[in-house]
């Protein structure tokens, strides 16, 4: 099964010149994966883990903050990713996404989400890479 | 205003029975406090080799908390040729041949350096990437 993910950055107002590119990839993937679902991100992570620990299993994950709290209610709240065991990579703030690959290394890590302050929901999926990376 | 727009679109013909998968999703690169946009970039491309083991892809000497994205593109023609992506001591994940993520970045200190190394034994793998940052101090002078 292929998944063609595309990212698109485009500037024209920071700088002199032009900011616009698009790079496209065309992914084999396989079972496990998680069609796109929604999910109420408390402040803790731990209870907002996406991906469980999958050792060496490479797997392909999107999440976006709705920008909202419940799927009506809007929320200025931020969203940290992280590795399972607290380790910090970033902060989402409202409508923003990203997409990366994880995968557990053989250290039986996943993905969970923490809400910074109050609720957010956010959407996500996953897809495993079958080329065993 | 800096005005930076990410957008993706996921798609699969085959993934989903009787049900085309189309995500589409875009945003606009805000520093915290969703009023201005990020003004510090920084682009390029260069080849790591596997020999080096893992190179810091950027110094995190920025504000803890702050807005910051990072692109990267494995550029490699060779199936084979992969790019491991951690922070700090903590693997992400790995990039194949022609595979690119876009994630936020804590920048904060030490703790949350991003890592990129060149695998397997002997690769050496072209690559590019992109950072926009919020805010970014300066190298002490030597």
């Amino acid at each position: 099964m292929a998944l063609v993910p595309t990212l698109t950055i485009n500037d024209t107002t920071t700088f002199s010149d032009t900011i616009n590119f698009s790079v496209t990839d065309s992914l084999t993937v396989t079972a496990p994966s998680s069609s796109l679902s929604t999910i109420v991100v408390d402040t803790t992570g731990a209870n907002n883990i996406i991906v469980a620990a999958n050792d060496n299993k490479q797997t392909w994950v999107f999440v976006r903050h709705t920008g909202t709290s419940d799927g009506s209610s809007s929320t200025s709240a931020h969203c940290d990713i992280e590795i399972t065991g607290d380790v910090a990579v970033g902060t989402l703030k409202p409508n923003e996404w990203f997409f990366f690959p994880f995968c557990g290394n053989g250290a039986s890590k996943g993905v969970q989400l923490q809400a910074v302050g109050s609720a957010v929901q956010c959407e996500y999926a996953y897809w495993s890479d079958s080329t065993g990376q | 205003m800096a005005t930076t727009t990410a957008s993706v679109a996921i798609s699969s013909s085959d993934l989903q029975p009787g049900n085309r998968l189309s995500i589409n999703a875009s945003s606009t690169l805000m520093q915290t406090g969703l009023t201005t946009g990020l003004e510090l970039m920084e682009m390029g491309k260069g080849k790591l080799t596997e020999a080096s083991a893992a190179d810091a892809l950027h110094e995190s000497l920025g504000t803890a908390d702050t807005a910051n994205w990072v692109y990267i593109c494995n550029n490699a023609t060779d199936d084979t040729h992969y790019i491991k992506v951690g922070i700090h001591e903590t693997i992400i994940g790995n990039l194949g041949a022609g595979d690119w993520m876009w994630m936020p970045w804590n920048m904060s200190d030490g703790d949350a350096e991003i890592n990129i190394e060149a695998e397997p034994t002997g690769a050496t793998i072209p690559y590019e990437y992109a950072i926009f940052k919020s805010t970014y101090t300066l190298p002490a002078k030597t």
